[in-house]
């Protein structure tokens, strides 16, 4: 039960006859008056249970874009109903506008919009619908809350998307020439044609051209279909909220799963452009999520899809099963990718083992999102005190560790790829693209 | 020798502004001690017609020229004080300011003087009514009256003389009244009950009394008895249950308006209270700061004072950039990176090798410690420059 701000004005109103005949008992009597309409508006009031609630779903979206989850209220019964509806989100789903006032007739449907803005990755879900029904009076209600299971999948961004349509470009350059200059047993030969200035002269096919009146030249296409497997690390260092350049502040970043994710997206949307087909995995303790891409479209989106709800898990990666989820892919070489951080322990103890089993089959990539902060923390100040000098050497013997990590990791012939959260995404696409000109695929 | 004189009429000087110092400070002291001393009993009794208060409203001239014409005056100002006075009939007991009556006290009052004359000076309505509530008194003027009495109270034709007063009227028959005015009389006294009522207060206060003839009028009605105890009634001899309470001052409808305004507030309170719904809940992700290992590392080293292995990382790191903008080897021997940096920068290698050898002993405190990263850091600013 419920009363509404009518119960204390009522209650007010009986200050004039407290002032006409001073006594508590007009008190009383008054109070007893106002108890009586209470009780006679509750009586009459009608239960919340009469109103049908059926949920539209929202659906999914990409983080920052706007989503509208739909609530259709429905009266069956005979009575008309005064209904207060909340359609409660969890916060970070940003509903606004997400109380209705409605007086549904007998029999009347009524759909309300609940407007959602989400503010964080994954799926984020409805909290219930409270429903509170009014008497006639308006003086008291009957409230209940009811689960109306709802969920809103925010996609992760995609924000390296702009990056895109620039290493489009440079691939389609590769088409032809850019493999020419390696005739390494990767690129395949593609056609002859016309000899055109600017042709790389050692392309002239001369046997092509003594048979035909124009100089000849063979033309090759980068190597298509290859497999491109790439890794998620979801386990504990994949927390560590970062910033996105070295200007910006760890406070305003993201954590380093969705600065990888970032970067898995580009690196797949270019992948499946150059025709190559993507495997996706992200683990921790065990795989979380895996799935191969078969057809080049949407790859993308298919992969937002996957990532959508991954979180950080606070544990160590178990390497040996997602090394072992890579296997299972096939036993086809594939460029290996794996997006982890480059902490020398981390990559020590659960890593390191497993590399070699995966460089012999595959050729793997490490790609890492760097923590400005730490080249921060590694420069002295102006005016240094004994602090600041200890926290530089701690910075400093940090950073010779994965100096040193990373030695033995190209020792091992993985490709490090360590940038900063906003540049990653292009590097590692550049790297991407490097190897696949290089026939190294 | 002249230097001794200067030190000579230095010292001289020196006593001269001590002494003229001292003279203004007790200057100061003794105009201090008389202001207090004159205007004490004004700040310690300030009530109207108090025998110790010389303003203009106090009554101490009257008490003074009381005593010098032999009355004994004794001033009591509790209950108590009052009951341990000896009062025979050859003693007035003079009560002035009688709204600090309360009804116990003015019991108190009557009991224990009975033997004696009770003079009230402006009785309060509250002691009126408990002497006798027949009599009213009104506020009116006796400005030129002459005493007239109509019993043997030897006032004869004194004049008083004061600009406002308080008149008794509706006197029962058998009471003597004196100073008879168009709306009452002034005083009046009860000779059988030993009380006198007497409404021109101000006739007895320092600034009015040698207006006329209340000085004379004072002095016989005060003085009549050899002695006079002059009672200054405490108000916190009153009784607890005695005291004015606020509910007789309110209008009667505030107390059950506000406790209407309370139900009131409390429906309001019951109205706020339930939310629409319960409070939604957010699952809060894991936030971890990235560079924290590297921070709680460089804490460590401060607490435990690992000097060496903070310089050892220092140095190294230094080394390995020297190295690198040198285009040597990452595995080339310290001692040869020194040489190589001393050689670009065409410096000592002594020095040079003092920074980024690791065969030196290990900074002696943290100041050496934050000295060696700052050099450290110039070495390296200089070897990148050129």
């Amino acid at each position: 039960m419920v009363i509404s701000g009518r119960v204390p004005l009522l209650l007010l109103l009986g200050l004039p006859a407290v002032v006409l005949r001073p006594s508590a008992g007009t008190v009383w009597l008054w109070l007893l008056g106002v108890l009586l309409l209470v009780g006679l508006d509750l009586a009459l009031t009608a239960s919340p249970a009469a109103a049908t609630l059926s949920r539209r779903q929202p659906g999914t979206v990409r983080l920052g874009d706007p989503a509208t989850s739909g609530l259709v209220v429905g009266n069956p019964g005979t009575r008309t109903l005064r209904l207060h509806v909340r359609d409660a989100w969890q916060p970070s789903a940003g509903a606004s506008d997400n109380r209705f006032r409605l007086t549904l007739r007998a029999g009347e449907d009524r759909r309300t919009t609940t407007p959602l803005l989400p503010r964080r990755r994954g799926d984020l879900r409805a909290a219930g619908v409270t429903v509170r029904s009014w008497g006639p009076l308006g003086l008291t209600g009957r409230q209940r809350t009811y689960d109306v299971p709802g969920t809103v999948r925010a996609l992760p961004p995609f924000e390296s998307r702009k990056h895109l349509p620039s290493r489009l470009a440079r691939l389609r350059d590769l088409d032809g020439r850019a493999a020419v200059r390696v005739r390494g047993q990767g690129t395949e030969f593609d056609s002859l044609r016309e000899y055109v200035r600017g042709d790389d002269v050692r392309s002239i096919d001369w046997r092509a051209s003594a048979r035909s009146p124009q100089v000849v030249v063979r033309t090759w296409q980068p190597e298509r279909d290859r497999r491109v497997v790439v890794v998620l690390d979801t386990s504990r260092t994949s927390a560590g909220r970062v910033a996105r350049t070295a200007d910006d502040a760890a406070e305003d970043g993201m954590p380093r799963l969705d600065a990888a994710m970032d970067a898995a997206l580009l690196l797949a949307a270019l992948a499946s452009r150059a025709g190559d087909r993507i495997d996706f995995l992200a683990g921790d303790r065990r795989v979380r999520a895996r799935q191969r891409i078969a057809g080049a479209r949407d790859v993308a989106a298919r992969l937002q899809e996957q990532m959508a709800d991954l979180e950080p898990v606070l544990a160590e990666a178990d390497w040996d099963a997602l090394a072992g989820g890579v296997q299972a892919f096939g036993r086809q070489r594939a460029l290996v990718v794996i997006l982890t951080a480059l902490e020398p322990s981390a990559i020590e103890e659960g890593l390191l083992p497993v590399l070699p089993v995966l460089t012999h089959h595959h050729r793997v990539v490490l790609a890492s999102v760097r923590d400005p902060e730490l080249g921060r923390l590694a420069t002295l100040g102006e005016r240094p005190d004994a602090d600041q000098a200890y926290a530089v050497a701690a910075a400093e013997h940090e950073l010779d560790r994965r100096a040193r990590m990373r030695e033995v990791l190209s020792r091992l012939g993985v490709d490090v790829v360590d940038a900063e959260a906003a540049q990653l995404p292009p590097a590692l696409a550049d790297h991407y693209l490097h190897l696949k000109a290089q026939g190294l695929l | 020798m002249s230097a001794a004189l200067n030190a000579t009429t230095g010292a001289v000087t020196t006593t001269g502004r001590l002494r003229r110092w001292l003279l203004i400070g007790l200057a100061i002291a003794a105009a201090l001690a008389l202001a207090v001393w004159t205007t004490r009993d004004s700040e310690e009794w300030p009530d109207p017609l108090d025998p110790r208060n010389p303003g203009p409203d106090g009554a101490q001239a009257l008490a003074r020229v009381l005593e010098d014409q032999g009355v004994d005056v004794r001033i009591v100002r509790s209950a108590d004080e009052l009951e341990s006075e000896d009062i025979d009939d050859d003693t007035t007991v003079v009560v002035t300011a009688t709204s600090s009556l309360s009804p116990t006290t003015t019991d108190r009052l009557r009991r224990h003087a009975a033997p004696g004359r009770i003079v009230l000076v402006d009785p309060s309505h509250l002691v009126l009514q408990a002497y006798d509530d027949r009599i009213t008194a009104r506020a009116g003027s006796a400005d030129g009256v002459v005493a007239d009495c109509t019993g043997d109270t030897a006032l004869g034709d004194l004049r008083l003389d004061v600009e406002q007063s308080t008149v008794f009227d509706d006197v029962p028959t058998g009471r003597e009244t004196c100073f008879a005015t168009a709306d009452g009389d002034v005083l009046v006294s009860d000779a059988d009950a030993g009380i006198v009522l007497f409404g021109a207060g101000d006739a007895l206060t320092n600034e009015q009394v040698t207006r006329g003839d209340n000085a004379a009028v004072a002095l016989r009605l005060l003085g009549r008895d050899t002695e006079l105890v002059w009672y200054v009634p405490d108000p916190t001899d009153a009784e607890p249950d005695e005291a004015v309470t606020l509910s007789s001052l309110i209008p009667r409808w505030i107390q059950p308006g506000l406790f209407l305004a309370a139900l009131a507030a409390l429906a309001l309170v019951l109205w706020r209270v339930r939310r629409l719904g319960p409070l939604s809940r957010e699952p809060l992700p894991v936030v971890v700061r990235g560079v924290e290992t590297a921070h709680s590392r460089g804490r460590m080293y401060r607490r435990s004072g690992d000097r060496g292995h903070a310089a050892a990382a220092l140095r190294r790191a230094a080394r390995a950039d020297v190295a690198a903008h040198l285009r040597l080897d990452r595995r080339t021997p310290p001692l040869e990176v020194a040489e190589a940096a001393a050689r670009h920068l065409g410096a000592r290698l002594d020095d040079i090798a003092a920074l980024l050898t690791d065969d030196q002993p290990p900074p002696a405190n943290d100041h050496d410690l934050v000295r060696l990263a700052h050099e450290l850091t110039r070495l390296r600013r200089e070897v990148r420059r050129g």
